[in-house]
């Protein structure tokens, strides 16, 4: 029984959760709560932990608050549970791109519109990035250091395109140096 | 390509720190620039798809990528990728290191890495504008 709520649950955060990692928590937080699965703070500690850890936010929250309800099991369900709805809608989506641009890869007017949304896409891109950057995350000027490093580094491979330019702006190794900097600075 | 998708999405997934729009530049590093699987405009295409549609943006982009390049088998390798690194790193820390949250060592390492991942997405944005 707890297995299936854990499921039903899940799949019904899959399918809601319109705008990603934060709107998702908050959908998770409504079905951990009502179901009586944890406290609001040990739900807090969990979100904090979702952050700190790799890969999608939701998907560190599902597999975290499913092993607490349902242990190794109960973690499984949950993630497996808040991708399906996911994979259903996702790949119809894909059939339906597909389609669409096949028959209107020369049409004008689905090209602009397509444009269009774009530059939206960029914009919102833009603004995550703004977002983030709040006192919490930079704490004084050593975190601009790094963020215009960061920022430079990666940006150069487009103007100076050689492997030295390549190699320095690879992201992987950019977030281990970064967090070397992070334990030599703070810790 | 089964075990390359599958091999490219367990780096991403391992390697994105604070989630969603963090992986954008690793996806975008990996699957435009590195592999060249996708162009600047099918890549932000796909971006507007992943967001539009419920759920989790960066499995959305995973679906796409994977069914777009390897069909179904593709989608399995991809969405695996993606959520292999989180599913079993967060049960390690459900059973062993509770209270990591606490940890100074890693609260230092975190101050490092988060405007870092801003300074990705920033440059992942500057080099999108040229590819609208």
């Amino acid at each position: 029984m707890l297995y299936l709520q854990l499921f039903l649950s899940f799949l019904k955060v899959g399918l809601l959760g319109f705008g990603g990692g934060m709107a998702i928590i908050s959908l998770i937080q409504e079905e951990v709560i009502s179901h009586g699965w944890m406290t609001q703070n040990e739900y807090i500690d969990i979100i904090a932990i979702s952050q700190v850890t790799p890969g999608p936010i939701g998907i560190n929250c599902a597999t975290y608050v499913g092993y607490t309800a349902g242990g190794i099991a109960g973690s499984l369900i949950a993630s497996t549970a808040i991708i399906l709805p996911s994979l259903v809608i996702m790949l119809t989506i894909c059939y339906i791109y597909d389609r669409l641009s096949e028959r209107w890869s020369e049409n004008k007017v689905f090209q602009g519109i397509m444009r269009v949304i774009r530059i939206l896409v960029v914009l919102l891109i833009a603004h995550a990035a703004y977002t983030l950057i709040t006192p919490a995350s930079f704490i004084d000027y050593k975190s601009w250091v790094i963020f215009f490093t960061v920022t430079l580094l990666t940006t150069l491979p487009m103007f100076v395109k050689n492997k030295m330019t390549d190699i320095a702006g690879h992201p992987i190794l950019l977030i281990i140096l970064a967090g070397i900097a992070g334990y030599a600075l703070y810790g | 390509m089964f075990f390359q998708l599958l091999w490219t999405y367990l780096k991403i997934g391992t390697f994105t720190l604070g989630g969603g729009y963090a992986m954008l530049p690793l996806i975008e590093k990996e699957v435009v620039d590195r592999h060249q699987w996708l162009d600047g405009k099918e890549f932000l295409n796909m971006m507007a798809l992943a967001q539009a549609a419920p759920g989790l943006i960066a499995i959305n982009s995973a679906i796409f990528l994977g069914h777009r390049l390897y069909g179904w088998k593709g989608v399995i390798a991809c969405v695996l990728g993606a959520a292999l690194p989180s599913i079993v790193i967060i049960l390690l820390i459900a059973m062993f290191f509770t209270n990591i949250r606490e940890n100074a060592t890693v609260e230092a390492v975190f101050r490092g890495i988060r405007p870092a991942v801003v300074g990705l997405i920033v440059a992942a944005v500057i080099r999108l504008v040229r590819k609208i």
